[in-house]
């Protein structure tokens, strides 16, 4: 397998004025992976994918693309596939002349029939793209994209309107593509999404990365929690913790399953109920939140 | 650039109110000046009519077409989406415009043969094919140049009316008052040199020479109009 990486940014910046929209940021993705790219709102995901994809040009910084600048559509784009996060079809034209006219374009050898059933829009083929709803032209937006099976595809917020039948077939195209050997850029709202099929997430916030790693690595920033109630008569606790303010105790802990265990036998041995005992491992959602207060 | 053709043309027809106003008009417009031909030549003289004709496929055929056109895509992230292929922006904005231009070449070509079978055929042939080309190639810049600053197909109807508007307006200014007097600044009006050679060229009886030298204030409009449109031209809506 080769060791260049699909995607390489090194020191990139872009600024609009006096604002800086992407401040220093390094990456790459390697072939084969599923990269998330995340961030807050504003925190310049947008830019970034867009100077990625060669579509705008940086400040300064350098962006490879299979080792060839972005900017290089002819080089570049047969190889790659773009799923925009907004719809950008013309009105006027079936859902199969779309998709034949954009497949062309990509230079890239499928046929319409093929992908119109990965995304099961193959009864919609005569319809109108004005036609649609939300959900369908979201479907043709994917559809397009992994027209010819690229060996990069980048899906900005591939779910957004889709049932959840329509979101299961997403993934299951996009696990296809990754057997095939393809490499995915994802950016979601969705961060269980992430949370469950990336290789690597990066975390953007104020135009540069906060985190960046594996699930595991990130999550493994934050404490675990452990919430309970306690009853008045309760005797002391045999783990550190703080009162919440609707009463409830927190105990934060990186070794979850060790002190679950002690405040399970704790309990146990003084007859004392938890009530509304929760707990888990930490979440995306609190890296995500813990970034956005810094 | 040929798919991209291909689909405008399928939408051009889909689009009923695109064929009579930009298609349909201009044919019905320039019919009306074959048939009071007579009344016109008093006014100024057979070539006048067949440039006035000549600008009114243009300006609402071609020029209004084409800026209502690449606004249009560019308001629903078409232009966005055909550059996420690996089309190039020369190919893009080619087969976007090259339906428009090819029926507006066609209606031309129809329109001045049957004006030719009517009160009678063109001095020079030659010369008045390449007036009709040339005036198509500045309609075309400037339509690319225009479409920069419009925002959408509704904005397209209130930013083409000062060019189609003019450019016939010069058109009957030349057709009919000639080139004697104010000779330069009706030249270099866009469309007044241009007027100039076609009526030369139909009414025959000048050097060709001499009228070819009138082609460059029109290619002159042609090189101010792409470097407007390389200026102006967006290719994604103002956020």
């Amino acid at each position: 397998m080769s060791s260049t990486p699909v995607i390489d940014v090194e020191r990139l910046n872009l600024s609009y004025g006096d604002f800086h929209a992407v401040k220093d940021l390094s990456f790459q993705v390697e072939r084969g992976e599923l990269y998330a790219l995340l961030g807050t709102n504003g925190a310049g995901k947008t830019s970034t994918l867009e100077i990625i994809e060669g579509h705008r040009s940086a400040t300064s910084g350098a962006v490879r693309v299979f080792g060839q600048s972005p900017r290089d559509r002819r080089a570049v784009r047969p190889r790659m596939g773009i799923m925009l996060q907004e719809s950008g079809f013309s009105p006027d034209l079936t859902v199969k002349e779309s998709v034949r006219l954009i497949g062309k374009l990509t230079q890239r050898a499928d046929t319409v029939e093929r992908v119109l059933g990965v995304v099961d829009l193959t009864r919609k083929a005569g319809t109108k793209v004005s036609q649609l709803s939300g959900g369908e032209k979201r479907r043709l937006d994917f559809a397009t994209a992994v027209y010819g099976k690229p060996e990069l595809v980048f899906l900005d917020e591939p779910t957004t309107g889709l049932d959840i039948q329509s979101r299961d077939d997403l993934w299951a195209a996009v696990d296809n593509l990754r057997e095939d050997g393809s490499t995915i850029v994802l950016t979601t709202h969705y961060l269980e999404e992430a949370q469950q099929r990336a290789d690597r997430i990066g975390l953007m916030h104020r135009g540069t990365f906060h985190r960046e790693g594996t699930v595991s690595e990130l999550t493994r920033t934050l404490p675990a929690v452990i919430r309970f109630g306690l009853p008045p008569s309760a005797p002391a606790l045999p783990l550190h913790g703080k009162r919440e303010h609707d009463g409830k105790f927190l105990i934060e802990t990186f070794s979850l399953q060790k002190d679950l265990f002690t405040l399970l036998g704790w309990a146990h041995d003084n007859a004392v109920e938890l009530g509304q005992l929760e707990s888990g491992p930490t979440r995306l959602d609190d890296v995500f939140r813990a970034i956005g207060t810094e | 650039m040929l798919p991209i053709a291909l689909s405008e043309l399928i939408q051009i027809f889909r689009n009923r109110s695109v064929l009579i106003t930009s298609f349909v008009m201009p044919v019905v417009v320039s019919a009306f000046f074959i048939y009071q031909h007579e009344v016109f030549a008093t006014l100024g003289s057979l070539g006048y009519i067949a440039a006035v004709v000549l600008f009114t496929v243009c300006a609402f055929g071609l020029y209004a077409s084409s800026v209502t056109t690449l606004a249009s895509r560019r308001q629903n992230l078409f232009l966005k989406r055909l550059r996420s292929t690996a089309a190039s922006d020369a190919g893009i904005l080619t087969g976007l415009v090259l339906p428009v231009t090819v029926i507006a070449l066609v209606q031309v070509a129809v329109i001045m043969t049957v004006f030719g079978v009517v009160p009678g055929m063109p001095g020079t042939i030659g010369l008045l094919v390449v007036a009709v080309l040339a005036t198509v190639a500045m309609m075309l810049g400037l339509g690319l140049a225009t479409a920069g600053f419009t925002n959408s197909p509704e904005h397209a109807q209130v930013t083409t009316l000062p060019v189609s508007l003019g450019v016939i307006a010069v058109a009957s200014w030349v057709g009919i008052a000639g080139t004697e007097e104010l000779t330069w600044l009706k030249r270099l009006l866009p469309g007044g040199s241009a007027t100039e050679l076609v009526v030369d060229a139909w009414n025959g009886g000048v050097s060709a020479g001499r009228s070819l030298l009138l082609l460059a204030p029109t290619l002159g409009w042609v090189v101010i109009a792409v470097v407007l449109a390389s200026r102006f031209f967006r290719w994604e809506p103002r956020r």
